[in-house]
């Protein structure tokens, strides 16, 4: 994106001079809000998690605490939770994800088109983005509630007496649902802004050349967009991975306290609901962090891939860093 | 890709489309609107109307009342209260420091600028979660737990993306504005403070608007930090209602949702296109 430029000319090795130094001294200050916090907040907390995942921590008092080595870890690969979450999660990610960037980028292609009220489109897909979560996942709970919800009375139109447990024996199906409903207004938005960034004369000289829509769109916009879209593919990816909080929340009659999370249905079983019973319910915070790094590392393993993969297929104009940063 | 603004790529001549993709847009509005809908009808209903087999679509007599109900059954206004508080101090402290990091990172030369913007670019990609936890284990043995200090705290740091936001917007002032200030002696502090913040209402304004969002919508960590009496309203919004006997009681709680929500929403209309806009600048990175 235009904008962000990293090139800088190399600082000679030399005494600084006065005004220099000034600079060094205003940068660091200027900076230094965000520096100490991200030791503090940030960069601590995350050594001492992975420090614990070696521990029996149990949440408490640090005295009973000792190392026990990589037995959380070997926990994890014998808990049956563990691939069972995870298949749960990656089901998720790789429905909602594909699904919510197409079904985003044929909206902003629409809007993008020769439309009435694009703007007002515009506006009303984006108002899920806004709604607080606690809101958005009532909506759906309302909308799918097997007795009183809205979907259920329409199919019976159709079909009389249709009772289909939506939250429980279709958790999945809602979530993603959900999930689609609050986000693609989002990437919508990004995308729209994307392709209105397009060059006019681009596609001008194509269509002067010959091209039809279809090959305007395939040879043109979509490697023109290759970048937002890399780009968007990562955010959700990391995202959708430790999907979590719509989960609890859409989870049928939530009990009080940390219990709730044990009402979530089977079939949303995420891994980030796993580690949250472990941590926060059987306060076994020790394997809940050594969980946590799994999925650290398997999220950022898959991060590197994305990006190793975007040589093949990103289009890059002049310069490589475009997707990188 | 270039240029964020909305340049537009279609030339309007003639008359915009009423075609088959207009028809279509309303029809898959209309769909995608209809859950939201539903919550307001059901605030509308009484609880008979709620509950009754088969549906009733419409209430009969909007009961407004339940709106009174929503704000009396539970103490809404100590809840509102509170998330206003903890909403407001978190965004203006996050604006300010954000604004630090952004204006030291967009009107500084030095050595070790590019790694340290790589290092706060890369803290977007995080996985929340992955800090939550262990800042949860050191919140609660400062004995933190139950107070705002995580959010002051997390205030103070700032935030990777609003950081970006405000480096992007003090990178394209132009530097004569700078060097004329410091050519009549005044300090980074003063050019800060006096010249470059009077000039950044827009994406000072982005930036309170989406952090006030995100801390007004945020329903994980107070479950985790916060107690019952200092708790924020999207706590209280996820657990139903009950009357005295014990009986659920959703339509007032579909009216607390709806005054709760309501405030997001209004702000989203007013300031469309700077929630857009910041929405679109860090989208776009790509």
């Amino acid at each position: 994106m235009a904008g962000i430029s990293l090139a800088l000319p190399r600082t000679r090795k030399r005494r600084l001079s006065s005004r220099e130094a000034r600079q060094y001294t205003s940068f660091y200050l200027f900076l230094a809000p965000w520096l100490l916090g991200f030791l503090v907040i940030s960069l601590i907390p995350l050594l001492v998690g992975f420090g614990i995942s070696f521990t029996n921590y149990g949440g408490f008092s640090f005295a009973n605490m000792r190392l026990i080595g990589l037995q959380n870890y070997s926990r994890a690969l014998a808990d049956a939770d563990v691939p069972f979450a995870l298949k749960r999660t990656v089901f998720y990610s790789a429905t909602a994800v594909p699904l919510g960037l197409v079904l985003s980028f044929a909206i902003a292609m629409m809007l993008n088109g020769r439309i009435q009220g694009r703007n007002f489109f515009r506006t009303v897909w984006y108002i899920p983005a806004v709604l607080p979560i606690v809101a958005s996942c009532w909506i759906w709970k309302l909308f799918g509630a097997t007795n009183t919800g809205l979907l259920n009375a329409v199919i019976s139109l159709f079909r009389p007496g249709t009772a289909i447990r939506w939250l429980e024996d279709y958790a999945t199906v809602t979530l993603i649902a959900f999930t689609l409903w609050g986000g693609v207004g989002r990437s919508m938005v990004i995308f729209l802004a994307g392709l209105q960034g397009i060059p006019v004369e681009l596609k001008e000289a194509a269509s002067i050349d010959g091209a039809n829509n279809l090959s305007i769109f395939w040879k043109i916009i979509l490697p023109l967009m290759t970048p937002v879209l890399f780009f968007q593919l990562v955010m959700h990816m990391i995202n959708s991975l430790q999907v979590m909080q719509p989960a609890l929340l859409l989870a049928e009659t939530p009990s009080e306290g940390m219990a709730m999370a044990t009402a979530v249905p089977r079939a949303n079983y995420m891994y980030m609901i796993h580690v949250f019973i472990t941590t926060f319910y059987h306060n076994n915070f020790g394997y809940g962090n050594a969980m946590l790094w799994l999925m650290f590392l398997l999220i950022l393993l898959l991060t590197l891939l994305v990006f190793r993969s975007s040589r093949y297929w990103v289009y890059y104009e002049v310069e490589q860093e475009g997707g990188r940063a | 890709m270039a240029a964020v603004t909305a340049r537009r790529s279609t030339p309007d001549t003639g008359s915009l489309g009423f075609g088959w993709g207009f028809w279509l847009m309303c029809l898959a509005t209309l769909f995608f609107l209809v859950p939201a809908f539903w919550v307001v009808l059901t605030a509308l209903k009484t609880e008979a109307e709620y509950s009754a087999y088969p549906i009733v679509l419409w209430p009969t007599n909007p009961q407004w009342a339940n709106f009174q109900r929503a704000v009396t059954i539970v103490p809404y206004a100590r809840y509102a209260r509170n998330s206003i508080v903890l909403a407001g101090t978190t965004t203006l402290l996050n604006t300010i420091t954000s604004a630090m990091g952004g204006f030291a990172f967009a009107r500084h030369n030095v050595r070790w600028r590019n790694a340290l913007f790589i290092l706060v670019l890369s803290m977007m990609m995080l996985p929340d979660m992955v800090t939550l936890v262990p800042q949860f284990i050191l919140y609660s043995r400062l004995r933190m737990v139950g107070t705002y200090w995580p959010w002051v705290l997390g205030g103070i740091a700032g935030a990777p993306f609003h950081i970006f936001l405000f480096r992007q917007f003090f990178s394209s002032i132009p530097r004569d504005l700078e060097d004329a200030a410091e050519v009549d002696g005044c300090g980074r502090l003063r050019i800060f403070w006096q010249i470059f913040l009077p000039i950044s209402g827009p994406v000072i304004a982005t930036s309170a608007i989406l952090s006030f969002q995100g801390i007004w919508g945020e329903w994980l960590r107070p479950i985790l930090y916060l107690k019952d009496h200092n708790t924020t309203l999207a706590v209280r919004m996820a657990t139903s209602y009950k009357d005295p006997a014990g009986n659920q009681l959703v339509t007032p709680l579909m009216a607390g949702i709806c005054i709760y929500a309501l405030p997001l929403i209004l702000v989203f209309f007013v300031a469309q296109r700077q929630i857009i806009q910041g929405v679109v600048t860090t989208g776009l990175k790509g």
